[in-house]
């Protein structure tokens, strides 16, 4: 499963980078519009070391964002389930707040906060916080009948049971959700570096932006490409470890 | 009956010559359409280039152009190679940059003689007479820009060593120097400069401007910029649009002017006063044409050989890239 995510991963960037290597060619553009195979090499020689701790700063504080989000999701979620004011509540600001686009609001928290780690960290956590609170919110008001009938009738189902059966019932949805988040936490980290940060590889791609050099860029995204394969790929082994575990070793 | 037929041969011979004329005049004026990639927003650093489009003068060269604004995404020089634009403005570590990667690129003009990039400090409270005066000081930079390559250039002429100067890194709003964290921060003098100074005066500080070309650092800041396909290919209209963007800055840094560049700026940018306008406008003028006697648009070939040898100490081109043939001045000499 990892190896077949790092493969995957790397057929995309190939692709891509083919692709533009391809429109380099047709077009007869310089080195200067799109880099050519050796100047990326090159600069991939030259920075892959540094880029790789760029990469490993924004996604320390992308994972550590998303398990925050997991939890406060999980628990407004829980909280917000029933159909009841608070509920509706939850749901209509998740949506609205969701929708605020985190250019807009990243310099606003960066001035407010400063440059440093909590602000980035505060960024990770809102971007995936609102799509992992819908989804919980969206599983915990779906009553799963045909279990939780028996507990209701006999008056055997506590609230606790309940969250339990229908986050087993939907685990493949939460641990998809889940994995989706890890890609969101660490877009959305890169994007807050890229406009005011002063750590993390969107930071790095912003200078490489203002020295105009594509090859640079190119460099960074494969470093991040490769780093969110492997995470997604543990991720994917990890949400089958829980649901084996859970199931007790059954199918 | 014949006199009457003769006549009647020759007025439609006339005639038809009369329309020939005509299709061929038409041809003769057919208007040209160009588009003009700036380097930023739209502001007093662009007020030729907006007044030249606005006051008529490309029209006068028969030129319908279009002034794209810039900014931190655009990059004029690449799109003179995709063919989106056909004429851009670009810092000269922009032009030697692309130069060094293969780019044909020729500067047909330099806009500022002096370049606005300088940086703001409160006079009453550091004081910067030299540049030894920078040593244990914070100093604003943004890294990857050029300001960052003048300020390097400048501890080096300065001999004074890098980790004697804290350099920290800057971005879009100004809270850091408004918290005094970064007491030394970048600005462009005719633009920002102007705005700070004033917001530092309403808190009762007085405001310093530390001007590298005082100590001989002469990094050429925006140059107007084409490829060298369209110089080989259609010279006698990049020299149109040359003319013609040049007559519009001559006519925008008038004095007699302002009001109508203020109005012609205005259409763009609704979010600066006219007042502050005007003092942006007279701040721009003394960089653009320091002296009357420089011809306005001169390239200063040894501010560009300065440039391109600042670049090279820095590590930021790997060799000279010989930036003298790709500027259209009659003196290429060293």
């Amino acid at each position: 499963m990892l190896p077949r995510r790092i493969y995957q991963f790397l057929i995309i960037y190939v692709l891509g980078i083919g692709l533009l290597f391809v429109i380099k060619l047709v077009l007869n553009l310089s080195d200067y519009v799109i880099p050519g195979p050796l100047s990326v090499w090159h600069t991939g020689r030259e920075e892959w070391y540094r880029y790789a701790a760029d990469v490993m700063d924004t996604f320390g504080v992308a994972v550590v964002g998303q398990v925050i989000s997991i939890f406060m999701a999980v628990a407004v979620g829980v909280a917000g389930r029933k159909a009841t004011w608070f509920g509706s509540f939850i749901k209509v600001a998740a949506y609205n707040v969701q929708a605020y686009p985190i250019v807009a609001i990243a310099p606003i928290l960066f001035i407010l906060l400063g440059d440093g780690f909590v602000t980035r960290l505060f960024i990770a956590a809102m971007i995936c916080y609102f799509p992992l609170l819908l989804s919980v919110i969206g599983i915990m008001s779906e009553p799963v009948s045909d279990i939780e009938h028996f507990y209701r009738v006999t008056g055997r189902l506590r609230w606790q049971l309940e969250i339990k059966i229908r986050a087993f019932e939907n685990l493949y949805k939460l641990t998809t959700v889940i994995s989706g988040s890890a890609t969101l936490a660490m877009a959305g980290t890169i994007v807050a570096e890229f406009i005011a940060a002063n750590a993390g590889i969107g930071y790095s791609i912003r200078i490489a932006l203002y020295q105009s050099d594509l090859s640079k860029i190119l460099v960074a995204l494969f470093v991040i490409g490769i780093t969110l394969s492997i995470y997604q790929g543990f991720l994917e082994v990890l949400g089958k470890g829980v649901k084996k575990a859970w199931t007790g070793g059954g199918s | 009956m014949v006199r009457e037929k003769h006549c009647f041969s020759f007025l439609l011979w006339l005639l038809v010559v009369f329309f020939v004329l005509c299709w061929g005049a038409g041809e003769a004026i057919a208007v040209e359409k160009v588009a003009y990639r700036l380097k930023w927003l739209i502001n007093a650093s662009t007020a030729g280039d907006v007044f030249a489009l606005e006051g008529g003068f490309f029209s006068q060269a028969e030129l319908e152009v279009e002034v794209k604004a810039g900014g931190p995404e655009r990059d004029a020089i690449r799109e003179l190679e995709m063919g989106y634009a056909q004429f851009g403005v670009a810092s000269s570590d922009q032009v030697i940059r692309a130069v060094a990667k293969g780019a044909e690129v020729m500067v047909l003009a330099q806009l500022f003689q002096i370049n606005p990039l300088q940086w703001i400090y409160r006079s009453d409270a550091i004081v910067l007479s030299q540049i030894q005066d920078l040593a244990g000081k914070t100093v604003g930079i943004t890294y990857g820009g050029n300001d960052e390559t003048i300020m390097r250039a400048l501890l080096a002429i300065g001999g004074l060593d890098e980790n004697k100067v804290r350099l920290a890194g800057v971005r879009y709003d100004y809270t850091a120097f408004f918290q005094k964290r970064i007491p030394i921060w970048p600005v462009y003098r005719n633009t920002q400069g102007i705005i700070l100074a004033d917001k530092l005066k309403t808190g009762g500080e007085k405001a310093g401007f530390f001007n590298p070309s005082q100590f001989g650092v002469r990094f050429v800041a925006n140059s107007v910029v084409t490829s060298k396909k369209l110089v080989d290919k259609r010279p006698e209209l990049v020299a149109r649009f040359t003319q013609a963007l040049l007559n519009g800055w001559k006519a925008a840094m008038e004095p007699v002017n302002e009001m109508d560049v203020v109005l012609a700026l205005a259409k763009h940018d609704r979010d600066t006063p006219t007042e502050i306008v005007q003092r942006q406008l007279a701040a721009t003028r003394k960089m653009i044409q320091p002296d009357p006697k420089t011809p306005l648009g001169k390239i200063d070939t040894k501010a560009w050989l300065q440039t391109e040898q600042i670049m090279v100490q820095q590590k930021l081109i790997s060799a000279p890239v010989r930036i003298l043939k790709h500027l259209t001045t009659g003196d290429n000499e060293m």
